[in-house]
């Protein structure tokens, strides 16, 4: 690792089931099948077969990222702190944070680190019914985008409230996970108690795509029993305390 | 400097899984090419440019060397360009330039994508690696979730509904049942949907349902681009390129609030803007528009001589991966004021009869998207659209829009990161 002095080591672990998991996605082929499938180029209602191979080739790998020299805000997520970066030349207060100012003006200005408050306001989110497959646990999530007080662009986070109640312009707080790792997913937002949805939110102005997403949830449910034995009631739960 | 034109192309069904390989899919769409223009010898073509999306869909990096060297172009110059959704555009953009600098005057543009050999999820999860995997992805974001997320803002300020999401979703899908290489009639038949079928398809991110979203597809497409010189030879009805223009934007959308490159530039926008909504410190296009449509389209009419798009253009191929976009495209194209891109679909001018059809292909959501194809799908059926030639190519003339002359083709990459508009002609 050449001449870096390692200050804090938490990859012990990850490191120890990696070696196992690693060699099993080492892209020795595992297995083949052999399928008959559509051949050719051929047209509408003349379709031909033909059989095929198929190689079953894994491939994993643990990647050692840096995250550069935004790294203190990360390490903030772990000390319970969120820190922006202002410009000391146009002003502009950067959360997620840039190490150097993108203003043309500023040519390239190095920022300066200030630590902003655990507040913001919704810009704009997404209710996410389906996902990618590390977060399906987590549905169904609200996918935020909100502006720390303070801040002048938008954070990615996730907003923990039951999914009809969140609306653009909503104050939330933002919350820090007990346990926390240096990641996006050590803070989430919460709304700030005793607010309600304004006559002209899009979601809430239209009585019938609440009832048509209330009525897409329950499916959610559904599955979310079916595949991981988590019930609507934990789900709700979840929204209460915080929880993951 | 000389002019460029698509004088031909061909493509591999994009609307099943396929189990051929990329280069054979390749060569297929290429056969189709040459089969159509005899007068083509393969010895003759400069240049081959390649386009696709992704490298770790099919572990393999350099790929486009293996489907030169598939398709006997190896020794000839080539390379591939890679932008996400915006890859397919961007080589045909690189194609018109070489061209027009004088530096090639015949070259072949092959494109390509292969989707299915990692699960819906994975696949997913290696698309959402085009946004930014330190941010946006790590807190449960993918395309899905950001394009709705996109969408939601723009309802907010604009007042578009979930019917008229809907309604896309359900054009979309009534023009596609009329092309025979679309993936939502190898899928679901001829018959026609409606809004009552859209409302019972799954919700996937609201106000996304799945209807709305682009498709998984496997696919390839190729397009002859030559010079003025050899347009003639090869094309009885080429397809000249007559405008072209280029934009981008910040990488993760959120960014988008305070975006030194707009901030200003456009005063006239600045007024519209809802009072209730809080202005972040760039109006436009934050997180509810597409700042590179605007820059890329406003170079592209220029250069094309269009002062009027929604009256000079006769159709236009979106890159639509999410409908909402189209709503912010018709706006960010220039074709009406911010704000009024659900005026174009309630009054039907964007339909099959409208005065401006789009997505007649059936778009990314019920044609196909085989990424690094896609825009060179798109291209196809427009050149087979100007040179008259729907009904014989799918034995239907119901998508033929007659004496087209003009079309817009757009096309983006990320959340419109990157992108461009091409402005083609008879």
């Amino acid at each position: 690792m050449g001449k870096e002095k390692v200050v804090e080591d938490k990859i012990s672990d990850i490191l120890k089931e990696w070696e196992e998991y690693a060699r099993k996605g080492n892209w020795r082929v595992r297995g083949y099948k052999i399928i008959r499938g559509p051949s050719g180029n051929t047209k509408v209602g003349e379709e031909e077969e033909e059989e095929f191979m198929i190689s079953y080739r894994p491939h994993g790998v643990l990647y050692h990222h840096s995250l550069g020299k935004v790294s203190k805000f990360f390490r903030g997520l772990i000390e319970g702190k969120l820190y922006g970066t202002r410009c000391p030349r146009c002003g502009t207060v950067y959360c997620p944070p840039r190490a150097h100012c993108w203003n043309p003006e500023c040519r390239v200005q190095p920022t300066e680190w200030i630590e902003l408050p655990p507040r913001g306001k919704v810009h704009t989110f997404s209710i996410m019914l389906f996902s990618a497959d590390a977060f399906l646990e987590h549905l169904p999530f609200v996918l935020g985008y909100v502006q720390i007080e303070g801040a002048h662009t938008a954070l990615p986070i996730q907003i923990v409230a039951p999914p009809t109640g969140v609306w653009i312009g909503q104050k939330v707080n933002i919350r820090f996970r007990e346990e926390r790792k240096g990641e996006l997913m050590d803070i989430y937002a919460v709304p700030v108690p005793g607010q309600e949805p304004p006559e002209w939110s899009c979601l809430h102005r239209d009585p019938k795509a609440i009832e048509d997403l209330e009525r897409n949830l329950e499916e959610t449910y559904r599955f979310l029993e079916e595949r991981f034995g988590i019930t609507k009631e934990m789900v709700v739960k979840r929204w209460e305390t915080g929880g993951r | 400097m000389t002019r460029v034109a698509v004088v031909g192309g061909g493509l591999f069904r994009p609307d099943r899984v396929r189990y051929e390989v990329a280069e054979e899919g390749v060569a297929e769409a290429y056969r189709m090419l040459l089969e159509d223009t005899p007068e083509l010898d393969p010895r003759d073509i400069e240049f081959v440019q390649s386009s696709y999306f992704s490298d770790h869909l099919n572990q393999q990096l350099c790929m486009s060397w293996i489907v030169q060297d598939y398709i006997g172009q190896h020794r000839k110059p080539g390379y591939r360009v890679e932008a996400g959704g915006s890859t397919p555009l961007d080589a045909i953009i690189n194609a018109y330039l070489m061209i027009k600098s004088g530096e090639y005057d015949l070259v072949l543009v092959v494109g390509w994508e292969w989707m299915s050999e990692v699960d819906t999820a994975t696949t997913n999860e290696f698309i959402a690696a085009a946004s930014d995997t330190d941010w946006d992805f790590t807190v449960g974001g993918y395309y899905n979730g950001y394009y709705a997320a996109l969408e939601v803002r723009h309802m907010q300020l604009y007042g578009e509904t979930i019917e008229d999401l809907g309604r896309l979703a359900v054009r979309n899908r009534n023009n596609a049942v009329h092309n025979p290489y679309s993936q939502w009639r190898s899928e679901h038949g001829t018959s026609y949907v409606t809004l009552e079928d859209y409302f019972r398809d799954r919700i996937v991110a609201w106000p996304y349902r799945r209807w709305n979203c682009a498709l998984i597809s496997e696919g390839a497409a190729v397009l002859l681009l030559a010079s003025e010189k050899l347009a003639s030879r090869y094309s009885d009805s080429p397809m000249w390129i007559k405008g072209v223009g280029l934009g981008t934007d910040s990488m993760r959308p959120g960014d988008r609030l305070v975006n030194w490159a707009y901030k200003g530039v456009y005063p006239e926008e600045e007024a519209i803007y809802p009072s209730f909504v809080e202005k972040p410190i760039t109006p436009y296009p934050e997180m509810a528009n597409f700042g590179f449509a605007r820059e890329a389209s406003r170079r592209a009419y220029n250069k094309a001589g269009i002062s009027n798009p929604l009256r000079e253009l006769d159709l236009a191929e979106l890159f639509a991966p999410y409908d909402g976009v189209e709503l912010c495209l018709y706006e960010d194209l220039g074709w009406c004021r911010r704000g009024e891109g659900k005026t174009l679909i309630r009054e039907g001018v964007v339909m099959r009869d409208g005065e401006l059809p789009c997505q007649l292909s059936g778009g990314l959501t019920a044609f196909a998207h085989p990424v690094g194809a896609t825009s060179l799908l798109q291209t196809l059926f427009l050149y087979w659209e100007l040179a008259g030639m729907i009904e014989e190519k799918f034995g239907d003339p119901t998508l033929q829009v007659s004496g087209a002359e003009k079309a817009l083709l757009t096309g983006h990459g990320g959340t419109g990161c990157q992108g461009g508009v091409i402005i083609f002609s008879r």
